[in-house]
């Protein structure tokens, strides 16, 4: 199964897929902006200050979403030792540190409006820095670690590490007496919010996931040429 | 009307900042991304080019990557 995921056999089709992600790109970011910006209602009780959630939801669910894959594969690899699975890890780990750092800036702009307060240490928040801190961790011991072996080691126990903090956030809001309200969209169960709001949101998620599999492709490309490029210096 | 629109009954300075530094901190992403990638791609095949001519043959015949990175990189030429 591996050997089928290998580099060389998909490299022909990421170049494919760059091409048509940025084909259809900028319609569908237009479309999700004019949903989010003008055609959905303001909140009842936050007014318009709720279409920040646009950006904050999604933002902190790829973040999270990014370092459970980013752990998942680390744990995979202590098992199958593939060499694409750090590939993979390394090219989401700076996308899923950023949406985590637009999560927290994003977050604080709406807390402001709506708390009356840039940041409070509770719960939610602080264990959303404290997931920055551990992508901060991976991706420094990637970049400063000279042993590929080493710091393919060290950044694999930081990543299952730091997914003892995946569920601590989830239920922070139930756990803890937080300012942050607890999940309107639930998996299992009703959601709470209403289809004027929720389109617009899965929306600007899928466009954001879009940019993500856009970003990931590019450094996934860049990752390969790179041992590509340190292999051909051995000839 | 415009102004209704921008002002967001208040909230304005906070909805757009908060948009604007999500797309301006992804566009920067996306730039740098792009540089980085290209850049590998120039220097990948401009080393495949300094290689003897056996050689060459040689990567370009057993490694399928090396073989599209040198076709799309003579397309963008």
């Amino acid at each position: 199964m591996f050997s089928l995921l290998s580099p060389s056999n998909i490299f022909y089709w990421i170049e494919k897929l760059i091409s048509f992600i940025n084909s259809i790109f900028f319609i569908l970011l237009l479309v999700a902006l004019s949903f989010a910006l003008i055609f959905s209602p303001p909140d009842y009780l936050q007014g318009d200050s709720v279409r920040i959630m646009y950006v904050h939801v999604p933002s902190a669910w790829i973040g999270l979403a990014s370092f459970i894959c980013i752990a998942l594969l680390s744990f995979a690899n202590f098992i199958f030792k593939t060499k694409n699975l750090i590939i993979i890890t390394k090219s989401i780990a700076p996308l899923g540190l950023m949406f985590t750092l637009l999560a927290i800036v994003t977050g604080s702009l709406w807390g402001q409006p709506t708390w009356g307060t840039w940041w409070v240490w509770d719960a939610r928040l602080t264990s959303m820095v404290i997931l920055a801190l551990f992508y901060i961790g991976y991706i420094v011991s990637h970049k400063f670690i000279l042993s590929d072996e080493r710091a393919n080691k060290i950044s694999s126990i930081i990543a299952i590490i730091g997914l003892i903090n995946i569920p601590i956030i989830k239920f922070s809001v139930d756990w803890w007496n937080t300012l942050h309200q607890p999940a309107s969209i639930k998996l299992t169960g009703a959601s709470t919010i209403h289809s004027s709001m929720l389109t617009p949101l899965l929306l600007m998620f899928f466009v954001m996931l879009l940019y993500c599999a856009l970003i990931f492709l590019m450094k996934y490309k860049t990752e390969i040429i790179r041992m590509k490029k340190k292999n051909l210096k051995r000839l | 009307m415009i102004q209704n629109f921008l002002s967001m009954n208040g909230y304005g300075p906070f909805i757009w900042a908060s948009f604007s530094i999500t797309f301006i901190s992804c566009a920067i992403v996306f730039y740098k991304t792009q540089k980085t990638l290209k850049k590998y791609e120039r220097e990948f095949v401009k080393e495949i080019n300094e290689l003897s001519a056996v050689k060459r043959k040689l990567v370009v015949e057993n490694s399928k990557i090396a073989s599209q990175v040198l076709s799309s990189h003579s397309k963008t030429i």
